[in-house]
């Protein structure tokens, strides 16, 4: 009963020591082998403490051997000791480590201080940090075309070869020689350089039929070409979206539509990943006190970093029924995926249905460069016109147009089918030999397969020790993934073997236990 | 013969024998000690720690006697949010840790642990656990490599020997079962703080205050008795410096993280107990289950008081077990499945995350630039400021709040400049000055 409870409050004394003082006189007393004072001294250590420390034999102290012979003083000085002094004092870690380990980029954000230049040397002592214990994952180089194998130099100068999930490259078009045939043709006929912005005269005849090939497999006639992907997904977000306007857009949409809509309105919700009820929640709110105003929804095809996508047909007629647009991303899915290449539009038979789509040729079609495609032409004058990243950006190179255009019509020939047919038995081979050996393969079957880890210190050490036992595979993390949800993510080619695919996986799974020991973590990758 | 034998009686043993005998099995629950009794905790309860209680139909019993809030203040360098843990958030995650959302409160409070394990353990009891106190776990009896039971030693010297199908080590930190079984510890983390605490009486601030300056904290919470818990605490390694006296140096904390605090306790307070203290915090993982045993409570994992978590995360457990174990004892699953349902829960991404977040803040390195400005980026916004409340309380997942796209975006909905705030004023001095040792 509680007021049992105040009752005994009046017994203890304001006076007594505190447990830290009678705990030193008690290691004192113990290691001089004085029983009656450690006992004498017990009696005053507080309730709180006796009822914790319960390893402690409290109680019974008067019946030690005070010589000390069986080890029992000896334990009770150990225990007492661990408990009252600070204990990294005895386990030291390595400075470096444990900087590289802790820290994840948002730390560097928002630097202090008015010398631009000058604030970010505390960014620049971390990323050391992390290069000098090889947990740094960025800006390797390629010493040679990035196959199904890539030999690679890391940003300390040491190299090493293993195999590739670290391009995006999905039809293996890079070393694909009628796509390095329609490069070359190009460089005879129009050189390297565009020479100018779109609008100007950037573009060659090339690039008209491309927009034409591009509409014909998105089912969307008027296409507008970008020097990039991300140009694409900024360039049509801000393109469209005012100040007044709002932006519905899933959490986990790619980085340039997000900048897009922050730099278009302060309006932006993010929804729920793939959660298309919620999106008719927010619309409904917000058309319940803004009816006047335009609504942009916003989503990738097939997510980059999780390998899912939304049920675009629930997703399109919702934002028809409350007046928004839907803008789709389907950079890693278009070509790689779905009927004829068409993606996850083609696998939901949307081909020709979604208001706008935007793509990028960097993962598919072996190229630089991105698209924006809808039904309306008068849309595509005024992305041109007011997404700047089109009109003031120098065009795509004539190369590159001309590799887009051969690899959308394999893309869209019976060899593209086989092509997709070899890259998804590596797919399946990788993930059902990772999640045999009780990994967790994110998301469905698709050319990006995403080894959930978790924690972030082991995944920069397991990445660490899987860059010299011959798999190269990006580990992404903060800020690409939430704090605690790094990754590694392997993208497929369709020149994997199977076999070359579960080699992988079986060094992959020894990287992550071998690190997992050596952190001496108990932790599994359960989302929840 | 018991169904289960659980050793430890408190927040994580006495809730694991209650529900358990709810459901019908037969259970033994001991303690060396006896109830009512404290043990080393500045007993804070965040509301889905309440919940759980409320789940369980004793909420009641505790507010009878204690004060609770449900908007709480938390300053870091003079930067104040205000909020509380939202509804949505908390049903959200009892839906997803325990499949059902019902019983979720928004309040907290701060029960003394004489008042809070007396009801866990009356409750036990009521509900069919036979409760044996001032009993003495000494020997776990091990059959063909399994624990099949308990012997152990009466306050009147009186030997048990007492046999079940399952022994649950709720016996805290310390845990006398992981030591009997020689488990190792995983994740270990010593970096920790350490805290010192008494109970105040005098004045009466309402809700709870939390209050961070520099490498030390200090809280202030209305508890049992018409008392306030007043709490300091910073990094271990300044805790021999500290020690030195104790009075003084709590006195000089609060007065260096909030002046306005250290002046309430100085000018107003009567402090009303000794001072209590611990730097015995460093956080570990321990295996979680084995042939004939199971932890929970600090047992399985023990972590920095820093976000006063503990107690809640040892009802969590008990939930999570109670329902495994149960799903075992009635032949629906195999003790296999039940265990390594438990584990999936405890090991968990969100989980480790949380644990990350915890060690990472136990360090007490003075707030980054980015934090700060992150908390003045919150002020105004309500919506985020709760979401990270909810977030530091282990409610909403880390990965929730702390994601690019989130972040991102309470830049741009910022509606405070850092201006108003002497921490920036000339943010590398103040910074050197924190790394200086306060008692030294
Ligand atoms: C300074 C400090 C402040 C804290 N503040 C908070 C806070 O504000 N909020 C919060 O939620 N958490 C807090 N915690 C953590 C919290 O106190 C613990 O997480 C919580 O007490 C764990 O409960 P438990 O039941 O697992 O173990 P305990 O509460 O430690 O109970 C274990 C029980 O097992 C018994 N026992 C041990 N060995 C044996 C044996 N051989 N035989 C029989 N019985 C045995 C002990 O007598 C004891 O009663 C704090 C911790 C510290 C150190
Ligand atoms: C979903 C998505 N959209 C857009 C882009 C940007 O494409 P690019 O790399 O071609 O600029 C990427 C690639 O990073 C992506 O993953």
């Amino acid at each position: 009963m509680p007021h049992q409870g105040a009752d005994t409050v009046t017994t203890t004394d304001l006076h007594q020591r505190d447990d830290g003082e009678l705990i030193e006189v008690i290691l004192h007393a113990a290691r001089h082998g004085d029983v009656e004072a450690m006992t004498r001294t017990a009696a005053e250590v507080s309730d709180m403490t006796r009822n914790w420390a319960a390893h402690i034999p409290w109680d019974d102290f008067a019946a030690l051997d005070r010589s000390g012979a069986d080890g029992e003083l000896a334990q009770i000085v150990a225990d007492l000791t661990e408990m009252w002094e600070p204990a990294h004092l005895h386990s030291p870690v390595d400075p470096d480590e444990e900087y590289a380990l802790d820290k994840n980029a948002y730390d560097f954000y928002r630097p202090a201080g008015r010398n631009l230049l000058a604030r970010t040397e505390d960014f620049y002592g971390w990323v050391q940090a992390r290069r000098r214990t090889e947990t740094w994952q960025y800006s390797r180089v390629l010493e040679a075309a990035p196959d199904s194998v890539a030999q690679i130099t890391n940003d300390l100068g040491r190299r090493t070869r293993g195999i590739n999930f670290n391009s995006q490259d999905y039809l293996s078009f890079n070393t694909h020689p009628a796509i390095r045939e329609a490069a070359t043709r190009a460089m005879r006929d129009y050189g390297p350089h565009s020479a100018g912005s779109p609008m100007v005269l950037g573009n060659t005849r090339i690039s008209d039929e491309l927009e034409v090939a591009l509409g014909e497999l998105v089912g969307l006639e008027h296409v507008t070409l970008f020097p990039t992907g991300w140009a694409a997904g900024f360039g049509a977000v801000v393109g469209l979206v005012r100040q007044s306007d709002h932006v519905l857009i899933d959490r986990l949409a790619h980085s340039c539509l997000q900048q897009g809509a922050r730099a278009a309105t302060r309006n932006v919700v993010r929804y729920e990943h793939l959660n298309v009820e919620a999106v008719r929640q927010h619309l409904v709110d917000i058309r319940s006190h803004d009816t006047r105003n335009g609504i942009l929804v916003v989503t990738d095809g097939l997510f980059s970093v999780d390998a899912d996508w939304p049920d675009l047909v629930t997703l399109q007629r919702v934002c028809r029924e409350h007046d928004a647009t839907l803008l789709v991303d389907v950079a890693h899915d278009l070509g790689s995926m779905g009927p004829g290449g068409t993606g996850v539009l083609g696998m939901q038979n949307l081909l020709g249905e979604v208001d706008i789509v935007m793509g990028a040729f960097s993962k598919t079609f072996c190229s630089n460069g991105g698209f924006v495609a809808s039904n309306s032409p008068a849309l595509k004058q005024y992305v041109k016109m007011f997404g700047g990243s089109h009109f003031f950006s120098n065009a795509l190179s004539p190369v590159q147009t001309a590799v887009v255009r051969e690899a959308a019509r394999i893309i869209r020939s019976p060899e593209g089918d086989e092509l997709r047919a070899r890259l998804f038995t590596a797919i399946h081979a990788l993930r059902d030999e990772l999640t045999g050996r009780g990994l967790t393969c994110m998301g469905e079957p698709s050319p990006i397969v995403p080894l959930l880890i978790g924690n972030e210190k082991l995944a920069r050490t397991a990445n660490r020790l899987l860059f010299d036992r011959g798999v190269l595979a990006f580990m992404v993390e903060f800020p690409v993934t939430p704090t605690g949800s790094s990754r590694f993510r392997l993208q497929v080619q369709a020149g994997h073997g199977p076999e070359e695919a579960r080699e992988a996986a079986r060094i992959i799974e020894g990287a992550i236990a071998d690190s997992r020991a050596y952190l001496s973590s108990a932790f599994g990758s359960a989302p929840r | 013969m018991y169904d289960a034998i659980v050793v430890g009686a408190r927040c994580a043993g006495a809730s694991t024998a209650l529900l358990l005998a709810r459901q019908g099995h037969r259970v033994l629950v001991v303690d060396r000690s006896s109830f009512p009794s404290d043990v080393i905790s500045t007993h804070f309860l965040w509301p889905h720690g309440m919940s759980y209680l409320n789940r369980w139909g004793l909420l009641d019993q505790v507010t009878a006697v204690t004060p609770t809030h449900t908007t709480i203040d938390i300053v870091n360098d003079g930067i104040r949010l205000t909020g509380s843990v939202p509804t949505d958030l908390l049903r959200e995650h009892f839906r997803d840790l325990h499949g059902d959302d019902s019983g979720v409160v928004q309040s907290y409070a701060s029960v003394r642990r004489r008042v809070l394990d007396e009801i866990l353990v009356e409750a036990a009891a009521k509900a069919g656990a036979e409760v044996r106190t001032n009993f003495t776990v000494r020997e776990l009896i091990v059959s063909d490599g399994r624990v099949v039971g308990v012997r152990g030693r009466a306050a009147d010297g009186q030997v048990f020997e007492e046999r079940a199908r399952i022994v649950v080590g709720a016996d805290g930190r310390n845990s006398f079962v992981a030591r009997a079984l020689d488990l190792p510890k995983y994740d270990e983390r010593p970096r920790c703080t350490f805290a010192y605490w008494s109970y105040w009486s005098g004045f009466d601030l309402g809700s709870g205050q939390i209050h961070r300056r520099g490498r030390l904290g200090c809280a202030v919470v209305p508890t049992n008795f018409a008392q306030n818990m007043v709490l300091v605490w910073g990094p271990s390694e300044w805790s021999r410096e500290f020690r030195a006296d104790v009075p003084g140096n709590t006195q000089r904390a609060l007065d260096f993280v909030s002046p306005e605090l250290g002046e309430v306790v100085r000018t107003r307070g009567t402090r009303e107990e000794r001072i209590y203290g611990t730097l015995d915090q460093s956080a570990f993982l321990r295996p979680l289950h084995g042939p004939g045993w199971v932890l929970v409570g600090d047992a399985e994992s023990a972590k920095d008081q820093c976000t006063a978590i503990g107690m809640t995360h040892a009802f969590r457990d008990a939930e999570l077990v109670s329902a495994a174990l149960g799903r075992w004892l009635t032949g629906e699953t195999s003790i296999d499945e039940s265990m390594a349902a438990y584990e999936g829960r405890r090991r968990s991404q969100n989980a480790a995350a949380y644990y990350d977040y915890v060690c990472t803040f136990a360090e007490m390195r003075p707030y980054r630039h980015d934090e700060l400005q992150l908390f003045v980026a919150l002020r105004g916004n309500q919506e985020e400021t709760d979401r990270f409340i909810a977030t530091h309380a282990d409610v909403a997942p880390v990965s929730e709040f702390f994601q690019a796209s989130n972040l991102f975006l309470l830049n741009d909905a910022a509606k405070e400049s850092s201006a108003g705030y002497a921490v920036f004023d000339d943010f590398a001095a103040t910074s050197r000055m924190y790394q200086q040792n306060l008692f030294a």
